[in-house]
């Protein structure tokens, strides 16, 4: 490659960063035939359709059936239209259990991780190379840890006769091991959940937001500074406007993925559906559909997760379409 | 911008403190503090883990910090006794499995969506986008029954087929960051050059997005590597365990068995962050460019 590209692969780096919108890429007119995109795309296309799309699709066919292991087993079809969502609608356990566990824990947790993440974030693009260096590495640890051992770590910290937080507690007279157990205490139990999955989350957030930090002009701050702006202005009119496509992503992605926590639910004592009033919608799904083999009907407890969740996302889209982010 | 900066490092020049430069102790102490703080609640669980690991007491209710009685018992137990090393196979080959196959669709759909304009190439973005909304776990029950019916449950190669594509949607949207930061007219250099369209991509595209590779390869190999739900619902055999299925092993109808417990989530933890660790920067450069670009 001669230094000319390389200079010519500096202007276009430039040309890519802005935020403005962006036109559609227009290139290799006339060099590649027409048919080349599709090519490309066909195997991820066949991949995402056949195990995320179509799946998707049937677990909507499912909910309006009567499926347990007999059709499993025999195959065959018994259509029980809204059968199943009108049992789930009418069940207590949806309103006062697992949507309430559900909706407020997600909502809970991604404020939480936004905003611890991006107080993180803060802490970290003020501090010097080795302080940096040091806390994102010890972040990096938090995030790299699987969900599974993650979880059992937390159940070991709380546990409720020889965990470390309950022998600080009784032994200062706060707790008593005998009458206390965190586990089967909704309000306990979703706190120690909480903790887990904010644990789990905020270094993305921090990570990411950093990122987006190191690109925010410094010289509009700081002249924004001599202006006399103080940090709080500073992030609200400067930071905060340029990084809201990063923000967007960040929220999106937490609300996604705190919607269906799933396994740090599920691996806590009681929460895999021996203690009902611990059930969210995820946990609920697959105590019902795989436990239980009534698939149908768990299907439903699906469907009304999913809907959840993509009307939620579809708010933050818009808003990202709006912003022509794509 | 180095005007400024040099004003900056001399406050004597105007009358403005200057930003960042020379701090007050408030802030000194309160950076300190949120260092500390951050630090500490970041690898609390980490250092009880490793701790109760190496802890051949931590069944007796020793729960320290430190442990009470340093040894290697638990994970010489988990090793051997309990079938550990299946587990982190099965495990490693499911992952690097899943890291090939879907690293390599990735790259191809990732390149489709950057470097050309076709018709429905935003409605592909949108579908990229938006299966990425769907809670995986609503799919379980539907691949359940299709992968039962297949007569494919106990198969690693199914629980792999699975990871591919939850990792998929992902890897593409961090992809096409980097494609689209590699110039066209690299590409169209090697083209007018006489090299063909495979060629092209092959020696001139490719090694440059290297980096957003191994970003993506990071994301899909912990998909896979820390997948739970599957795992249980996929695999029965005991020789087929995942590490995250296998765990629960050591969860009896008699107790838990905590030191086995820590040491088997220590042996699927520490490496992997060890690696992450290791390439974080490419890591928060793939968040970037899969946020911002394209």
């Amino acid at each position: 490659m001669t230094t000319q590209q390389v200079v010519h692969d500096d202007t276009a780096r430039r040309d890519t960063t802005p935020a403005a919108p962006t036109p559609p890429p227009r290139r290799h007119r006339g060099l590649t035939p027409g048919w080349l995109p599709w090519a490309l795309l066909a195997p991820a296309l066949l991949v995402v359709g056949g195990l995320l799309v179509y799946p998707l699709l049937w677990v909507f066919s499912l909910s309006v059936q009567d499926f347990g292991l007999r059709e499993l087993r025999e195959g065959g079809f018994h259509w029980t239209g809204l059968d199943n969502f009108a049992e789930i609608l009418t069940n207590p356990t949806l309103w006062r259990t697992a949507l309430p566990n559900t909706v407020v824990f997600a909502a809970v947790c991604v404020v939480l991780t936004v905003v611890v993440g991006t107080l993180v974030a803060l802490l970290l693009a003020r501090l010097g190379p080795w302080g940096r260096g040091v806390l994102t590495t010890a972040i990096m640890a938090a995030w790299a840890m699987p969900a599974v051992s993650g979880t059992y770590v937390w159940v070991y910290v709380f546990d409720t006769s020889d965990g470390m937080v309950m022998r600080l507690l009784s032994s200062v007279g706060l707790a008593d091991p005998d009458t206390t157990n965190w586990f089967t205490d909704r309000l306990a139990f979703y706190s120690i959940a909480t903790l887990n999955v904010v644990h789990h989350g905020f270094p993305f957030v921090a990570v990411t937001v950093l990122a987006g930090l190191l690109t925010v002009p410094k010289e509009v701050l700081e002249s924004a500074a001599i202006d006399g702006a103080g940090p709080w202005r500073r992030f609200w009119h400067i930071t905060y406007p340029i990084m809201k496509p990063i923000f967007a992503v960040v929220v999106v992605l937490s609300t996604i993925w705190d919607f269906k926590v799933f396994t740090q639910i599920y691996l806590m004592p009681g929460g895999s559906g021996t203690d009902r009033d611990l059930l969210n919608l995820g946990t609920w799904s697959y105590l019902e559909g795989i436990s239980q083999n009534r698939f149908g009907y768990g299907a439903a407890v699906a469907v009304v997760l999913t809907v959840l969740l993509l009307a939620v996302t579809s708010v933050y889209l818009r808003t990202l379409f709006k912003q022509k982010e794509l | 911008m180095s005007a400024l900066t040099t004003t900056g490092t001399a406050p004597a020049a105007t009358g403005a403190r200057p930003p960042r430069v020379r701090k007050r102790p408030a802030v000194r102490l309160a950076e300190g503090l949120g260092f500390v703080v951050v630090l500490a609640f970041s690898i609390f669980p980490v250092l009880i883990m490793v701790s109760t690991a190496f802890d051949s007491r931590a069944n007796d209710g020793s729960r320290a910090l430190l442990p009470s009685d340093l040894s290697l018992a638990n994970f010489s137990f988990v090793l051997g006794e309990g079938g550990f090393g299946r587990y982190l196979l099965n495990s490693l080959a499911v992952g690097l499995g899943t890291v090939v196959v879907s690293g390599l669709l990735a790259l191809l759909a990732a390149v489709a969506v950057a470097r050309f304009r076709f018709r429905l190439r935003t409605t592909v973005l949108v579908l990229v986008l938006v299966v990425q909304m769907v809670p995986l776990e609503a799919l379980v029950i539907p691949l359940f029954i299709q992968v039962s019916s297949l007569g494919q449950l106990n198969s690693l190669i199914a629980l792999m087929v699975v990871y591919v594509a939850f990792s998929l949607p992902f890897a593409i949207w961090m992809l096409r960051g980097f494609v689209a930061a590699v110039p066209p007219e690299l590409e169209e250099a090697a083209y007018l050059d006489g090299a063909s369209w495979p060629r092209m991509f092959w020696s001139v595209l490719f090694p440059l997005v290297g980096p957003g590779l191994v970003a993506t390869s990071v994301f899909s190999f912990i998909t896979a590597w820390n997948e739970f739900v599957f795992a249980i619902t996929f695999l029965d055999d005991e020789d087929k365990f995942t590490v995250a299925a296998g765990l629960r092993q050591f969860f009896t109808q008699y107790g838990t068995d905590w030191g086995s417990v820590m040491a088997g989530s220590t042996l699927i933890t520490v490496p992997v962050m060890i690696f992450f660790i290791v390439v974080q920067k490419r890591l928060s450069e793939g968040m970037v460019a899969g946020a911002v670009k394209g």
